[in-house]
Formats: structure tokens, sequence, C-alpha cells
């Protein structure tokens, strides 16, 4: 079927004003595009020119229909950034678990010149890693608690700023966690000769900084997703 | 029957849409707006392009759930249905509005016209 140019326009403006998901601009695209072609071919109108414009004038604005999208992104991102809070500080503990399970196999033990240090990182560690397990299931409860509104009230957009804090919050304290643990695995790996033992702390602590990167930069696009959606909204 | 106004069916376009899918079991956009006017009468006339944003949120929420199929124009489809809990969600929603409806009905239906005495 030859691309009309009057729907095509219309989809290309749609998908462009949908530009900040890109996934769900190609599926609504499709979507829209076979519901535009169907409203012609059901019109009653001979010209297919008149059929084609008022398929695009009943289907409504574009900017207004990209706007319900953009809140409904927002809060599929917003939830999975809660989600993956949740995931990383799990992985986390198994890395942190599987370091100090290593440790006692190989029964490497810390020398006595760095055992105090050691503890006061260590219990930086363990409230640092609690605070992130609490404000991380708080957020993911609190971001799940609601339903997706229709338009941008300002209940869901203080809902979301809170949520944001929360997942800051909650990145900042597994940020201290990983850095203690860097702390931590140095002090244990001081003094030990330099063995292929070495490679699962140094793995687990890879294991450990890719999961915060990867959360650090999901908070980070999903913020920046909302700076954007604010701005379409605002138009 | 003259058209409701936008407001007033953006606040129920859900229970719409519900409807319209549990009438018909499952269906694409356009065959939902179809339904939607037809068994309204036409009174509801709202812009086509509302109902999809209606359709994702509703899939979001569980309420429903989409799979795409290729149609006989040769087009990508997209066919919603409602799932369990998108089923029991409309009868509970149902059942309030039903209320809801009665009790308006009676207050309207026993209300006297207001004569200001002065």
């Amino acid at each position: 079927m030859a691309q009309s140019g009057v729907i095509s326009d219309y989809l290309d403006r749609l998908a462009g004003e949908l530009a900040f998901d890109r996934p769900l601009a190609r599926g609504v695209r499709q979507e829209v595009e076979d519901h535009l072609w169907e409203a012609v071919a059901e019109a009653s109108a001979s010209d297919m020119l008149e059929a084609q414009q008022r398929a695009v004038a009943n289907f409504g604005d574009v900017r207004v229909i990209a706007a319900q999208f953009a809140i409904i992104s927002l809060a599929k991102h917003s939830r999975r950034v809660g989600l993956a809070a949740i995931l990383v500080i799990g992985g986390v503990f198994v890395a942190m678990k599987a370091r100090l399970v290593w440790y006692a196999a190989v029964h490497w033990t810390m020398c006595d010149d760095l055992k105090a240090a050691s503890e006061i990182v260590g219990a930086i560690d363990r409230y640092a890693f609690w605070l992130s397990v609490i404000i991380g299931l708080g957020g993911f409860a609190y971001i799940n608690s609601g339903r997706t509104p229709l338009v941008m009230h300002r209940e869901y957009r203080q809902q979301l700023r809170r949520f944001f804090l929360l997942c800051t919050a909650a990145t900042a304290a597994l940020v201290v966690v990983v850095i203690s643990d860097g702390v931590l695995t140095a002090l244990q790996l001081a003094g030990t000769e330099l063995s292929v033992g070495f490679f699962v702390p140094v793995f687990s602590m890879a294991i450990e900084i890719a999961c915060a990167g990867a959360l650090v930069f999901h908070v980070r696009r999903v913020t920046q997703r909302t700076a954007s959606t604010a701005t379409l909204l605002k138009r | 029957m003259q058209g409701m106004e936008g407001e007033m069916l953006k606040g129920h376009l859900d229970m719409i849409v519900l409807a319209a899918l549990s009438a018909a079991g499952s269906a694409h956009g356009y065959a939902i707006i179809e339904e939607i006017k037809r068994r309204s009468g036409g009174a509801f006339d709202l812009p086509e392009g509302t109902i999809y944003p209606a359709l994702h949120r509703l899939q979001q929420a569980g309420l429903l759930t989409s799979r795409w199929v290729t149609a006989e124009s040769g087009r990508r489809r997209r066919v919603y249905a409602l799932t369990r809990r998108g089923d029991r969600a409309f009868a509970e929603r149902r059942k309030v509005w039903e209320q809801f409806s009665a009790a308006i009905g009676d207050l309207l239906g026993g209300a006297q016209p207001w004569h200001n005495p002065a």
C-alpha cells in the first residue's frame, strides 16, 4: 500500500514527539498506522485525501497523545529503576558474601596492624548496606503503590520526586558500600603474595563496581527522562 | 444523544475501555473505539488517539494483555484482551458504578424544582 503524505507526516510527527522512548515510539507508530488506515478504509468519503485528513483529525493532536504516553513511559521506567535498585543491592550482597566465603576457604587472614582500621570500615560497610536495603525496598514499594495517572497531576509529580530522592539515597548508600568493600579488600590483600587467588576478590569487586555504576546510570537516565517529560507537558 | 463532556469521559475512560473489551473479547484499538461508539449510541466522542495511552496504561497495570498479529491488510496489529485481574477489576468497578448511578438516579428522580422565595 502506498504511503500517503498526510498519514506518514502525522506518524512522523507522533514518533518525533515520542523520541524520548524509541521502543515505545516504534510500537505506537505501528499501532496508530494500522488505526489510521483502517479508518480510511471504513470512511464513506470518496475522496481518499479527505478520508485521510479526517482520520488524522479524529485521532487528535500528536502533542496531547505524546504527553499521555510520556507519563506512562516515565512510570514504567521509574518502576524499572526501583526494581533495578533491588537487583543491584542483591548483586552487591552476593559479591560480598562470595568474597568472604573465598577468604574462609583459602584461610586468608588480615594482619593484626590493619584489623582496627578494618573494623571501622566494616562497620561503615554494614550500616551503609542495610541503609541501602531499607531505602531501596521502601522506594520500590512506594513507586509500585499507586496507579499511573491519566495526567501528570501534582500528587503524582510529588510521588516521583520522593521516589527519586529515595533512589538517590539508596544509590549513595550503595556507593559507600562499594567504596568500603574496596578498602576492606585492599586491606585483606595487603601483605598477601600476588597469586591466582587474587582473582576472586578482584573479580567480585569489579562486579560490585559495575552494579553500582549501572544503578547510578539508570537513576540519572530516569531523572533526565523526567525533565524531558516535564518539558513535553509544559508545551 | 448529546455528546458527553470530554473531562467527564476522561474520568471514566479506564472503565469504558474495560467494558468494551469485556464485551468484545479481544480486539485492536480501532475495533475497541468502534465498540465504544456502537454500545454508547455515539455518546462517547473522544479524540480516538486518547484510547491508546489508556490501553497502554491498563496493560502496565496488569489489567490487559496484548499481542501483535498480522492483519488481512498485511499491517501489524496489536490486539488487546482482559487479563483475569482485568476481569475482576471491571466487575468491581461496574458494581461501584451501578451503586453510584442508582444513588444519583434516586437523588435526581426525587428532587423537586427549587423555587426562590424572594
